[in-house]
């Protein structure tokens, strides 16, 4: 009889994690899988080029430039100061998106020596206001182009969303209403920075590593969640 | 018994402080004086700002790690724009040496701060001519 539980018992954990398994890997892929171009050229610079802002907060474009060059350089590529570049681009009258997009990348190579381009968009920036709970919400694209081939090498997507609610305050009315107020002043000293940060890591954690990361080459079979459908499916949407 | 148990507990904590990987850059309170810089750009939050970089090149000498990429950049950038050109120019040598792949940038960022001071020695000249008359 005991023994006859331990089968049991052996079976289900086998079954769960075939189960688990083969829904991860539905989901998983790894990153040489999916960005084989970026190992094939192992870019060294990066230029990280003004944000795109597709938000509805106007200021969101200067913002979230001061949280990118931090966690890009983790990556392990040179990336250059881009306080220095962004004043040049704007010097030279090409800080607007429309303007960037028009422009042949292996200028960028030429005038600052960049091997790959970085766009950002900034999809989503905003507090979205309910009376009891009150939700941030950022979400960045990212996309890396090489300026030697014009070839996408990498792409991804960084969402956040931040409960600012505070936590239950307990019942009644005037539960209620403290968390009514809660709300209110999370949402006045909510800083978007920080979150904007954690939103790059996200989604710089699936970009290979460069020449100055210790894994530099080593990270072809990592797996990362594969986001290709949902790209394809909101280019479709876009399109339509 | 109970000090095998203490012992593997200890273990466990050691090697799992072993496991979490070393940060490759110190970039300090970088993004936070960036910011307070653009949200209100003035000779205060600049200064900050520049603190925090210097620190930041401190810090990592200190703690055996490379100074981040641009930083030596941005300091150069910044030393250039407060009219500072001989300073600039050795930023952006510190930079060039450092990360070989910004080379085109700074030799542009080297070449116009050298021009500044040639402007500079100019209107030197040009300002020192009137007492010699």
């Amino acid at each position: 009889m005991h023994k006859y539980n331990v089968c049991i018992n052996i079976l289900i954990v086998v079954c769960l994690t075939m189960l688990l398994s083969s829904c991860v890997s539905n989901k998983m892929k790894t990153k040489g899988e999916l960005f084989p171009l970026l190992y094939e050229e192992t870019p060294l610079s990066i230029l990280v080029l003004p944000p795109m802002n597709q938000s509805t907060a106007a200021d969101a474009k200067e913002y979230y430039s001061t949280t990118i060059q931090e966690p890009l350089s983790f990556t392990g590529y040179y990336t250059f100061p881009y306080v220095v570049t962004a004043e040049i681009l704007k010097m030279e009258g090409i800080y607007d998106a429309e303007l960037l997009t028009n422009i042949p990348l292996v200028k960028f190579r030429e005038y600052f020596g960049a091997d790959a381009v970085l766009f950002t968009t900034i999809k989503k920036w905003d507090l979205s206001y309910l009376i009891l709970a009150s939700n941030l919400t950022i979400s960045i694209d990212c996309l890396l182009k090489s300026t030697h081939s014009d070839q996408i090498l990498w792409r991804y997507n960084g969402t956040i969303v931040v409960d600012l609610s505070g936590g239950d305050t307990g019942g009644g009315i005037a539960g209620l209403i403290a968390k009514a107020i809660v709300t209110a002043i999370n949402t006045a000293a909510a800083d978007y920075v920080p979150y904007a940060r954690v939103a790059n890591y996200r989604a710089l954690n699936s970009m290979p590593f460069g020449k100055y990361h210790d894994q530099f080459n080593m990270d072809r079979e990592q797996k990362i969640i594969d986001q290709s459908k949902d790209i394809e499916k909101k280019e479709e949407v876009a399109q339509e | 018994m109970k000090n095998i148990l203490l012992f593997i507990a200890f273990l466990l904590i050691v090697s799992s402080i072993g496991c979490v990987p070393k940060q490759m850059y110190y970039w300090g309170n970088y993004s936070e004086t960036l910011y307070a810089f653009k949200k209100n750009s003035n000779d205060e939050t600049l200064l900050k700002h520049m603190q925090e970089l210097n620190k930041i090149v401190e810090e990592s000498n200190k703690r055996n790690k490379r100074v981040p990429p641009g930083v030596y950049g941005e300091l150069g950038y910044l030393s250039f724009k407060s009219n500072k050109a001989k300073e600039a120019i050795e930023y952006f040598n510190l930079e060039k040496q450092l990360y070989p792949e910004s080379t085109i940038l700074m030799d542009r960022l080297i070449k116009k701060s050298e021009a500044s001071l040639d402007i500079d020695d100019e209107n030197n000249q040009t300002s020192s001519e009137p007492d010699k008359l």
